[in-house]
């Protein structure tokens, strides 16, 4: 067997005295999907950003496999009134981070743009006029062009519109399969991830084998939105 | 007319138009980091920076820029560490910073020194070094915004866009700040310690509603902040009043105008 792209050995991590992760220990295989489920407050995040090297503060040990290239899509909020103007096209620069020839760039932008299902003529628009879904697929098709191995997506549909939702977990995968990438994907909707995904990891601290989504929703506050 | 032949005049003008270009340039990449209290904080220190210089003997202005590098090095530090709230830390550096410099200025003793010049700008008095000076570092600034500006674009986003880069937005952030305290250092020479927060902050807020991506939000705001100081400086040539305080009522006189413009066109547009 190859090597795990993701290597998670047990991970605990508390606040004072509160407990946000107990032992958790998994691997993620590559080129696979790999759904993190739980109710919000299970420590998604806290695991999120452990494995993303951005809180360091923990034990246990998290190994990247070497080489890899991660993309991380946070969490998208439509909330943010002070938000200065920016094109969707220099939103996606962002990503890009560099200085190439910029009829290449735009070449690239349309491609990847066209990709995620996203009209290219929205590419000199303004980013703050996309609506949720399109937002969340600007930002797939952002972290896209960072040519990732590894793409972390923290809850894709927490801010799209039911109407806009169809479809996105399917680009995901079929994103995956076609970029050969290994997919994190951390939600709290069990019923549409699971058909999708190659591993399903249910965290409410620390990981549990029943993911019920009942067991989820009586201890949450967040509803699971499986009923319109 | 005839006051446009002034060498003082056409200095001024010279001084005032590369500091509203600077400005107007990085005021949007100030506003969008939510450092718009920055530049306040920078100007303080800047403000112990003269005093210490005047305590050894050193021309003010001059001493204000390693004084200006070095503390927003350590701003930048102390934000980076998370340890204190950036209001609390903006607080501490803006008293602490006008104290060591009443401090400065004290022991030094010296009766022809005016903070004032410093506070609000003296504009009608820039002599060719300090245009030298001023120019150099409009071109300075200018050149790094023009090669570094997908990565300051990116930096200066807020904090959830930054994950990707993950270290290099750090390193970027703080030539963010470096910028930033050269453009402080010309604005305490030119419109004042005191006064530079509103030409870096008003001339985006006027130029937001009209932009629909950041170039042009930078360009809108660059013209916003170029006809306020020429308009200003005009005007001062004729009206008795501080050349500072002309220039900052003009960028709000142009801030409530396009207020009012917008309104109309939204009332039109139903």
């Amino acid at each position: 067997m190859n090597k795990p792209v993701i290597s998670v050995k047990n991970v605990t991590k508390a606040v004072d005295a509160r407990q946000l992760l107990v032992d958790v220990s998994f691997d993620v295989a590559e080129q696979s999907l790999v759904s993190l489920i739980g109710p919000n407050g299970a420590g998604k995040s806290t695991l999120v950003k452990i494995i993303l090297g951005l809180d360091s503060h923990y034990n246990g040990s998290v190994v990247i496999r070497a080489g890899e290239r991660v993309q991380y899509i946070p969490q998208l909020t439509m909330d943010d009134q002070y938000q200065l103007p920016m094109s969707v096209y220099e939103y996606i620069s962002i990503a890009t981070n560099r200085l190439y020839g910029a009829n290449q760039q735009k070449v690239d932008f349309e491609k990847t743009l066209t990709h995620v299902g996203v009209a290219t003529e929205k590419l000199y628009q303004s980013y703050t006029s996309l609506s949720g879904g399109e937002r969340q697929r600007v930002a797939i098709a952002r972290a896209l062009l960072g040519n990732p191995t590894i793409l972390v997506l923290d809850e894709p549909l927490a801010a799209v519109d039911y109407a806009s939702r169809s479809g996105l977990y399917e680009l995901i995968r079929h994103l995956q399969q076609g970029h050969k990438m290994t997919v994190l994907l951390v939600s709290h909707d069990i019923d549409s991830v699971l058909p999708l995904s190659d591993q399903v990891l249910c965290l409410n601290k620390s990981l549990h084998t029943d993911c019920h989504p009942s067991q989820f929703t009586a201890e949450g506050n967040q509803t699971i939105h499986h009923h319109c | 007319m005839e006051l446009l032949t002034y060498t003082f005049v056409q200095y001024a003008f010279l001084g005032g138009i590369s500091m509203a270009v600077l400005t107007g340039i990085l005021g949007p990449f100030v506003v969008q980091s939510r450092q718009s209290i920055a530049s306040d904080m920078f100007a303080h220190v800047a403000l112990a920076g003269i005093g210490a210089a005047l305590l050894v003997g050193v021309s003010p202005w001059w001493g204000a820029l390693p004084a200006l590098i070095i503390v927003s090095t350590l701003i930048w530090w102390l934000l980076d560490s998370g340890t204190y709230s950036p209001d609390a830390l903006a607080m501490f550096f803006l008293s602490g910073g006008l104290a060591l410099a009443l401090a400065f200025v004290h022991l030094a003793r010296d009766t022809v020194f005016s903070f004032e010049n410093y506070l609000f700008g003296s504009i009608l008095t820039l002599t060719t070094t300090d245009i030298i000076a001023i120019v150099a570092s409009t071109i300075l600034v200018v050149g790094i915004v023009w090669f570094a500006w997908y990565p300051l674009l990116g930096a200066t986003q807020s904090p959830r866009y930054l994950v990707p880069f993950r270290r290099t937005p750090k390193v970027v952030q703080l030539l963010f700040f470096w910028l930033l305290a050269i453009v402080v250092w010309v604005g305490i020479k030119t419109i004042g310690g005191l006064l530079i927060g509103a030409l870096l902050v008003i001339p985006v807020l006027t130029a937001r509603n009209w932009a629909t991506s950041f170039k042009q939000l930078v360009l809108l705001s660059t013209i916003a902040s170029v006809l306020s100081v020429s308009l200003g400086l005009i005007t001062a040539l004729y009206v008795d009043l501080p050349p500072s305080s002309l220039i900052i009522g003009i960028t709000i006189l142009l801030f409530v105008l396009q207020s009012v413009a917008r309104f109309i066109l939204q009332k039109k547009g139903g």
